[in-house]
């Protein structure tokens, strides 16, 4: 009876692990079928394979492949990172000092429903139409949810850590270095992995909008040409820098916060 | 002779709240009390009648309604170096090591690492902790993060413990365990020990004097001075019982 | 001369994790209707005694009976309050207490009946439409207490409900249990690590040692209920197990 279980176990074992990869083959079968039909005008995963050779051999704006995905990636990383130099002590203050507060959070809850996109004419008549704004742009998108987050994971710090810091003869400087940072450490992550979705949405609509490298500016360039086997191909890889990208956050926090992994465990 | 008498003095000390119905809820009434340079002092009440926020005067962190402090001799105005807590829920911080939290007030007083890590081997040692200085407290039982709790509050070389129900999450037996490991670390460094239980055979086991408190509005009422009962003390035998049962029926019966 | 029959038999019951063995070889018998205490030391083991015992987990060897059937918690009526039970705070006290009985009885009239009786043991009467967070905390307990007694289960496990409350509290509780037990004739295993508390309920205690965990000794309270913790019977045998089990 023993053996027996401990065989189906190992046998499920390589099922489980084999299955993430008979559900994407599964979908690719899904995909030929769909796009196999005459009337389909979705192109073949085979036609979209072609189009990437041919690609790699004709380089859209002399930029290779990578350096289009470089040129999106390298403006959602200098946003967030913006937006993280000056969002997270923001959120600290404000979720901090009750003064701070009172001055500075109506202001913020008054320009936090504004979509980033509808930043787009200002921040292009400020910065123009290079670099510049759409970095502008990623910033003001990733600002919003990283604030967010750090003041609520400010709010949501026991009040038993802030006395164990009282007590033990912390200032105020060492309580929010010392106790408040390092509490609302996950709520911050959180923030910032919200934050780069948010910030990957917004530099594809300003590369749509207007730019010659990128991903966003490779979907509407095909779109443009009726080219979609291009387009197809720049969504699918969106998505895996996206989900690339997320790990790299998630692999991040673990590292910074191994006490919190251990309790789900 | 002084001081030794009056190490802490607590003086007609009352707490008003406001509670959610917004009308006021007296939470201690009239309490005051001496106590003794190194006595182990034992304050015991019903469930919730106001012991943790009489603890919570006392050590600063909440201020009184009325009603004065004072620590040796003197009107004691907020936190204190003096003072060192151990709390209920211990407050043990997860992001630091065993050897990071036990040195806390060492770090917040400026102390630098190599020193303030030297200074706290001994009192890691006290706890016998020795061994355990990297973990992390979610690597540890729940007696050992206690013992964090206690070497860090000792770290801080106070004159005065004070210490909420520590012992009140564990079991019964690991429990009894902390029980002799408090009375030999306080053997082993004397300091003058508050400590708040609703255990009547855990406060019988451990004090040199009991406090016997009401239930709310919480007031004093009773003192049992138990510095001749010999120690170490046995929960069975007849005079520990007899002062239990004694206890236990002037104890306020609060069925929560 | 205990005249009961033989509710649950357990026969060498052994479980092991890879390479540790948590129980080794245990065995032992319950009586119907008998409140059975199990003790052991701090990390003896007992969370997997109980899953063993009521089959949420297989042994390694040996076997668990009730009333002459393998356990089985979905064929046999068993009940369990785990540690800091709480009832459910969106159903008022009685439907809480049918909540058991209903996934057993379809008889409506019969689950009004069984139910009404567990309320009024219990003294929760007047309570009978309020909800639980309107309650005290004892009564919140005495609320859980009464739906597993309702169901009048095969086996009713008990993981140490009451280790977080206050002393009184807790022998309040201790006592409601009783009295309905007495009323119910439940076969009742109590696994605490508190010894009074053990000594307090239990027609019998079984005494568990260290991992790999088996029964060291067994020990009869002959004492009326409610037990006076003070009285020498009570004492000595509180020492004695006390004793049998301290590792501090």
């Amino acid at each position: 009876m023993e053996v027996c279980t401990k065989m189906t176990k190992k046998t499920k074992n390589i099922i489980v692990n084999l299955l993430p990869f008979i559900s994407i083959g599964l979908f690719i079968g899904f995909w030929f079928l769909v796009a196999g039909k005459p009337s389909s005008i979705i192109p073949t995963p085979y036609e979209v394979y072609l189009r990437v050779v041919k690609l790699i051999e004709k380089p859209i704006s002399h930029t290779s492949i990578w350096g289009h995905v470089w040129a999106s990636t390298k403006r959602v990383l200098f946003g967030l990172l913006l937006a993280c130099f000056f969002g997270i002590p923001f959120g600290l203050l404000v979720g901090w000092n009750k003064k701070f507060r009172r001055v500075f959070k109506p202001l913020f809850e008054l320009i936090r429903p504004i979509p980033a996109l509808a930043w787009i004419p200002l921040l292009t008549l400020w910065f123009g139409i290079g670099e510049s704004s759409k970095i502008a742009l990623v910033f003001v998108g990733c600002l919003m949810p990283v604030v967010v987050n750090t003041y609520s994971g400010v709010s949501l710090i026991p009040k038993l850590n802030v006395d164990v810091a009282k007590i033990y003869g912390a200032s105020n400087s060492q309580i929010i270095t010392d106790i408040v940072l390092p509490s609302s450490l996950s709520a911050i992550m959180a923030g910032i992995s919200t934050a780069m979705g948010t910030g990957w949405i917004v530099v594809l609509a300003a590369e749509m909008i207007s730019a010659y490298q990128g991903l966003g500016f490779l979907i509407i360039r095909g779109s443009n040409v009726s080219d979609l086997a291009l387009v197809i191909f720049a969504m699918l890889l969106i998505g895996l820098i996206g989900s690339v990208l997320s790990s790299l956050l998630r692999f991040l926090e673990r590292k910074l916060c191994p006490w919190k992994v251990e309790i789900k465990n | 002779m002084e001081s030794r008498d009056k190490k802490l003095e607590i003086k007609n000390i009352c707490k008003i709240f406001l509670n959610k119905n917004n009308g006021y809820e007296t939470a201690i009434e009239d309490v005051s009390f001496k106590v003794k340079e190194n006595e182990f002092l034992v304050l015991l009440g019903p469930g919730e009648c106001g012991k943790t926020v009489l603890l919570n005067i006392i050590s600063g962190l909440l201020k009184q309604t009325s009603g004065e402090i004072y620590i040796d001799g003197k009107l004691s105005k907020g936190l204190n170096s003096e003072i060192g807590f151990v709390f209920q829920k211990l407050g043990i911080l997860p992001w630091l090591t065993v050897r990071d939290n036990i040195a806390i007030s060492q770090k917040f007083a400026g102390v630098k690492k190599t020193e303030r890590y030297e200074k706290c081997q001994k009192y890691i040692d006290l706890v016998g902790l020795k061994g355990f200085e990297k973990y992390y407290p979610h690597q540890l039982s729940g007696g050992m993060k206690q013992r964090v709790g206690i070497a860090r509050a000792y770290a801080g070389n106070p004159d005065i413990l004070l210490l909420d129900e520590p012992f009140g999450k564990l079991d019964a037996q690991t429990r009894y365990s902390m029980q002799d490991e408090i009375l030999r670390i306080w053997n082993e460094n004397k300091k003058t020990v508050i400590f708040v239980t609703n255990n009547i055979e855990e406060a019988v086991f451990l004090a040199d004097r009991i406090i016997l408190f009401s239930k709310q509005p919480m007031s004093v009422k009773e003192n049992y001075d138990l510095k001749e009962m010999k120690r170490p003390r046995d929960y069975t035998s007849e005079d520990f019982l007899k002062i239990r049962k004694e206890i236990s029926d002037r104890t306020d019966l609060v069925i929560e | 001369m205990d005249k009961r029959k033989i509710k649950v038999q357990v026969n060498n019951l052994s479980k092991s994790f890879g390479e540790l063995l948590v129980l080794d070889n245990c065995n032992f018998n319950v009586k119907d209707g008998e409140f059975l205490c199990v003790v052991g030391p701090t990390g003896c083991g007992k969370s997997t005694f109980l899953n063993v015992l009521s089959n949420l987990i297989e042994p390694s060897s040996g076997e668990v009976l009730i009333d002459g059937e393998k356990s089985n918690p979905k064929k046999q009526n068993l009940s369990f309050i785990f540690q800091d039970p709480s009832a459910f705070p969106w159903l008022t006290v009685q439907q809480n207490v049918e909540y058991g009985l209903r996934s057993k009885i379809k008889n409506e009239k019969l689950i009004k009946e069984k139910t009404n009786k567990v309320i009024e043991i219990m003294g929760l009467s007047k309570y009978r439409d309020s909800y639980p967070g309107e309650l005290s905390t004892s009564a919140e307990q005495k609320i859980v207490i009464g739906r597993s007694f309702a169901m009048q289960p095969d086996l009713l496990l008990m993981d140490e409900p009451y280790g977080q409350m206050d002393i009184n509290t807790r022998f309040y509780l201790e006592d409601e249990v009783i009295r309905i037990w007495k009323e119910m004739k439940t076969t009742v295993i109590f696994i605490t690590h508190n010894i009074e508390e053990a000594v307090y309920l239990a027609e019998r205690v079984l005494i568990l040692t260290n991992k790999p965990a088996h029964i060291k000794d067994e020990v009869e309270v002959n004492l009326p209920h409610p037990r006076d913790v003070n009285s020498p019977e009570f004492v000595k045998l509180r020492k004695y197990v006390t004793d049998q089990i301290k590792w501090w």
